[in-house]
C-alpha cells in the first residue's frame, strides 16, 4: 500500500518531467501523445486511488514511510504521505476529475496555440494537489499549495493576446502571494508552539498557541479559497480556460482553503476567537457572495460567486465543529460546480433546449424572500451586488495605492532613479484599465 | 582550499563560462580569473589582489556612484588586512566587514548596484556581484580576526541586511525598467545570505550558503536571458508595455519564469530548499527573519512575476516584434543552471552535504547561540 500512495502522487509529477523532457528536446508534444498520456496516467492513478480507498477499509489511514529529504544536523525536513478517510475523498476526486476535465478539454482546445502549455499546467496543478492532499506536515502541504497557485496563475494567463488575463493573473498572483504570508507564518508558528510541522500536532495546540496558528491558517485558506478580504480575486481567474476554471474554480483549487482548515479543525475547536472568525468569515463571504452571483451578467463569474458563497458555508460548517458535514458538502460542491462550469459555454443552447422541451415557455421560479426588504434596501443590495461588493475599489484605495505610495517615496531618495516611473494605479475612482487606454 | 569556497568557486567559473559564451568579453575573464584568486587565496594579500581584479571592469563605467563605492570598499579591505597583519583585532573586523556591507550593497548602501546594472556591462556586474565576494571575505578572513566581536556585530549586520532585503523589495515594485528590477531583485534576495548567518545554528547557515548559490544561479540566468533579449530588440530596455516576446520566444520565456520562480523558492527547485532550512534555522534564534523572510520573498515574487508578464505576455498580433527563440547555444547555456536548480530542488541532500562541513566550520567559529 505505501508503494501505492507513493505511485499515485509521483505518476503526475513523473509525466510532466516527461513532458518537459520532451519540449526541451524535440519540441511539444502532439495532440495524440498528451490525449494517450494523460489518460494512461489519469487511469493509473485514479486506479490505485479505488486501491487507496479499498485499503482504508482495513487500516484508519495508509502511511507512506518516512523519507529525510534534507537532513542537516538535528533538523529533518520528513517526506511522508498519507491518505486518510479526510484526504482520500478529495484525491480520488481530483484523480476523477482531472481526467474529465482532460477528456473535455482534448477537443476544446484542440488546434489551440498553447495545445502543449495547457496540459502542462494542468499536470503540474494535478502533482501539486496531490502532494497537498496527502502531505502529512505542513511543510510538504506547502509545497503542493505553491505548486497549485502557481498552475493557477500561469492559466488565468492563458489567453495573453488579450491583456486583460495577463493583469488579472498578475493581480491573482499578488493576492496569491500575500495570503501565502499566512500559511508561511503560520508553518513557522506551529513549530514554535508544538515543536514540529505535523498536521497531527494540531491537536496538542492549545490557548495563544492554537488561536495564534488557526488565525493565520485561516488567513491563508481565505486566501485560496477566496474568502474574507480576498474574495475579490475568483471572477478576475475566470479569464483562464473554461475547462481549467471548472476544475480549479469549481472543483479542486478553491476546497484547498478548506481542506487546509479542515486539517486545522482541532487547532480552531480549542479557540473560540478562532472559531469566531472562521463562522464570520465564511458567512460574511456567503451573503456577500450570493448577492453578487444573483446580479452577475456573465455565466462564468456568476458560477464563480455561487463558488465562493457555497465555499463560505463549508468554511461555516468547519467552524461549527462539523468536520464530516464539511467534507460531503466540499466533494459534492466540488461535482456539481465542475458539471456547471464545464456546461457554461453551452448556457444558452441549454436554455433553448429547456425551453422546447417545456413546449416553448418556462414556467418563472416564483418570487425570492427579497420581497421582505423595503424597497431603499433592495436597491442599496442591488447596487453592492453590481459593484461586487466595491471589494476592488477599497483593495486599491486602502491597501495598493498606500503601498505603492509608499515605495514611490522611499525611491525619490534614491540616487541615480533619474526616469521615474510613473504610476501605475490611479489614486481613486479611476479604473486601471481606463487609465492604461488614456496614457495609450 | 577553504571548504566554504569550493561551491562558489565552481559556481563562479561556471557562470563565468556560460557569459563568456553568450557574450565574448575580456572583462568577463577578468572577473572571473579574480575571483576564482579570491576563492583560491590563502594569503590576505592574494585574496585582495583577486577582490581588486573583479572590481576593475566597473571602474571604467560611467556611473560615479559605483566607482566611489567599488573603490572605498577595495581600500576598507586592504587597511582591514593591513591592520590584521599587526595582529587579530577588533578594528580589523570592523573595516573588512564594511568592505563587506558596501561590496554587497547592504543598506544605506544599496543604491550602487541598480547604478551599475544600469550603466555598465550587464553580464560583468551580475558576475561580480554574484561571486559574492563581501560575505566570503567577511566569514573567511574576518571572522576568526574577532569571533567574540564578530558575534555581536554579525547580529547587527543581520539586522541591516533583513532590512535591505524588504526595503529593496520594496523599491522593486514601483521599479519599471528591467535591468533596475533585476538589481533590486538580485540585492534583496542576496541580503538573505548574511541575515541566514546570524541564525547560528547548522541548518540555518546551511540554508544561507545554499541560498547562496540558487541566488548566483537563478540572477544570472535571468540576466542572461534578458541580455539575450536587449541583444535582439532595445523595445526591451524602457518597456512600455507588455511586449509579447513568449510568442516568438517561448524557450527564452520558459527559463525565465523557472529561474524567477526559483529565486523566490517554487517548490520543486533548489530555491524552496534553501528557504526551508533558512526558515527552520531562524526559528529559535532570529524570528525577525520568519517575518521578513515570507514578506520580501513574497514582494519579489510579485515584481518578479510582473517583470515576466511585461516582457513575455500579452500583445500577440502583427506589433510584437519578431525576434528569434533561444539560440541551440544560448539554450545549452540556460539548461546547465535550471537543470541545477531543478535537480538539487529534487534531491537537495547532495548539496546540503556539500555545504553542510562549510557551515560547520562558521559555526565552529561563531558559536551557537
Amino acid at each position: 500500500m505505501p508503494m501505492i500512495l507513493v505511485g499515485m502522487v509521483a505518476a503526475p509529477g513523473l509525466l510532466l518531467l516527461l513532458m518537459c523532457a520532451h519540449w526541451l528536446t524535440v519540441g511539444g508534444m502532439g495532440e495524440n501523445q498528451i490525449r494517450r498520456s494523460m489518460a494512461v496516467v489519469a487511469t493509473i492513478g485514479s486506479l490505485l486511488a479505488l486501491v487507496l480507498g479499498w485499503g482504508l477499509f482495513e487500516d484508519g489511514e495508509i502511511r507512506s514511510g518516512v523519507m529525510h529529504w534534507i537532513a542537516v544536523g538535528s533538523y529533518h525536513f520528513e517526506l511522508e504521505l498519507v491518505v486518510d478517510r479526510v484526504s482520500w475523498p478529495l484525491v480520488m476526486l481530483t484523480n476523477v476529475l482531472v481526467a474529465l476535465v482532460a477528456a473535455f478539454s482534448i477537443r476544446y482546445m484542440h488546434k489551440e496555440r498553447g495545445f502543449f502549455c495547457f496540459f502542462a499546467w494542468i499536470t503540474l496543478f494535478w502533482f501539486g494537489a496531490l502532494l497537498a492532499f496527502t502531505a502529512s506536515s505542513i511543510d510538504l502541504l506547502l509545497g503542493g499549495w505553491e505548486l497549485v497557485g502557481v498552475s493557477s496563475v500561469l492559466l488565468i494567463g492563458f489567453f495573453d493576446e488579450r491583456l486583460d488575463p495577463v493583469r488579472n493573473a498578475n493581480r491573482v498572483f499578488a493576492t496569491y502571494r500575500l495570503a501565502d504570508l499566512g500559511l508561511l507564518i503560520g508553518i513557522f508558528a506551529l513549530h514554535s508552539f508544538a515543536g514540529t510541522g505535523s498536521l497531527d500536532a494540531m491537536g496538542e495546540l492549545s490557548g495563544a498557541g492554537a488561536t495564534v496558528v488557526a488565525l493565520l491558517l485561516l488567513m491563508a485558506a481565505s486566501g485560496k479559497s477566496a474568502q474574507g478580504p480576498f474574495l475579490g480575486w475568483l471572477p478576475r481567474a475566470m479569464e483562464g480556460p473554461t475547462p481549467s476554471s471548472a476544475l480549479f474554480y469549481g472543483a479542486i483549487s478553491v476546497h484547498l482553503g478548506a481542506y487546509l482548515l479542515l486539517r486545522a479543525q482541532p487547532a480552531i475547536e480549542a479557540s473560540l476567537l478562532a472559531k469566531v472568525a472562521v463562522i464570520s468569515v465564511g458567512l460574511g463571504t456567503a451573503l456577500v457572495a450570493t448577492l453578487v452571483h444573483r446580479a452577475s451578467a456573465d455565466a462564468k463569474s456568476s458560477l464563480a460567486y455561487a463558488s465562493m458563497a457555497q465555499i463560505g458555508i463549508i468554511f461555516a460548517e468547519i467552524g461549527l465543529g462539523l468536520p464530516t458535514l464539511a467534507l460531503l458538502h466540499m466533494t459534492g460542491h466540488a461535482a456539481m460546480r465542475t458539471l456547471q462550469f464545464l456546461r457554461a459555454p453551452s448556457m444558452l443552447y441549454d436554455h433553448h433546449h429547456l425551453r422546447a422541451a417545456a413546449g416553448g415557455s418556462l414556467t418563472p421560479t416564483g418570487t425570492h424572500y427579497e420581497w421582505l426588504l423595503p424597497q431603499r434596501v433592495r436597491a442599496w443590495l442591488y447596487r453592492v451586488a453590481i459593484e461586487r461588493g466595491f471589494y476592488d475599489a477599497i483593495v486599491d484605495r486602502w491597501i495598493l495605492y498606500p503601498v505603492l505610495k509608499m515605495a514611490r517615496w522611499c525611491e525619490g531618495f534614491e540616487p541615480g532613479n533619474t526616469h521615474g516611473a510613473k504610476f501605475e494605479i490611479a489614486p481613486q475612482g479611476v479604473e486601471r484599465t481606463q487609465l492604461e487606454e488614456v496614457q495609450g | 582550499m577553504n571548504s566554504l569556497a569550493t561551491v562558489p568557486l565552481f559556481i563562479v567559473a561556471l557562470i563565468g563560462l556560460l557569459t563568456w559564451r553568450l557574450s565574448p568579453k575580456s572583462d568577463t575573464r577578468l572577473v572571473v580569473l579574480g575571483a576564482a584568486m579570491a576563492y583560491l587565496a590563502n594569503t590576505p594579500v592574494l585574496f585582495w589582489l583577486g577582490w581588486t581584479l573583479t572590481t576593475l571592469p566597473l571602474l571604467k563605467g560611467q556611473a560615479k556612484a559605483p566607482k566611489l563605492v567599488l573603490l572605498a570598499s577595495t581600500g576598507l579591505l586592504g587597511a582591514g588586512f593591513l591592520m590584521a597583519a599587526w595582529g587579530p583585532s577588533p578594528w580589523a573586523f570592523g573595516l573588512i566587514a564594511a568592505a563587506a556591507l558596501l561590496r554587497k550593497g547592504i543598506f544605506p548602501f544599496h543604491f550602487w548596484i541598480p547604478m551599475a546594472f544600469e550603466t555598465a556591462d550587464l553580464g560583468v556586474v551580475n558576475l561580480m556581484l554574484n561571486s559574492h565576494l563581501g560575505a566570503f571575505a567577511l566569514l573567511r578572513f574576518g571572522v576568526p580576526l574577532a569571533p567574540e566581536v564578530a558575534r555581536q556585530a554579525i547580529g547587527f549586520l543581520a539586522v541591516l541586511a533583513l532590512f535591505t532585503a524588504v526595503y529593496t523589495a520594496l523599491l522593486a515594485t514601483v521599479a519599471k525598467r528591467p535591468r533596475r528590477i533585476l538589481a533590486l531583485l538580485c540585492t534583496s534576495q542576496a541580503s538573505f545570505i548574511l541575515a541566514g548567518i546570524e541564525n547560528r545554528n547548522l541548518e540555518g547557515i546551511t540554508g544561507a550558503l545554499i541560498h547562496w548559490v540558487v541566488v548566483s544561479l537563478a540572477t544570472s540566468s535571468l540576466v542572461l536571458v534578458y541580455q539575450a533579449l536587449e541583444n535582439r530588440t532595445k523595445e526591451v530596455t524602457e518597456p512600455a508595455g507588455y511586449l509579447g516576446f513568449g510568442y516568438h520566444a517561448p524557450r527564452l520565456a520558459v527559463f525565465f519564469a523557472i529561474n524567477m520562480l526559483a529565486l523566490v523558492g517554487l517548490p520543486g527547485t533548489l530555491g524552496f530548499a534553501a528557504e526551508d532550512l533558512l526558515f527552520h534555522g531562524s526559528l529559535e534564534s532570529h524570528p525577525l527573519l520568519g517575518i521578513g523572510l515570507p514578506l520580501a520573498t513574497a514582494l519579489n515574487a510579485i515584481t518578479g512575476y510582473r517583470l515576466m508578464t511585461k516582457l513575455f505576455l500579452g500583445r500577440r498580433s502583427q506589433a510584437t516584434p519578431v525576434i528569434p527563440d533561444a539560440l541551440p547555444q544560448e539554450r545549452w547555456a540556460l539548461v546547465a543552471p535550471a537543470l541545477i536548480l531543478v535537480a538539487g530542488g529534487l534531491f537537495p541532500n547532495v548539496l546540503v552535504a556539500l555545504r553542510a562541513p562549510a557551515a560547520e566550520s562558521i559555526l565552529s567559529v561563531l558559536g551557537s547561540r
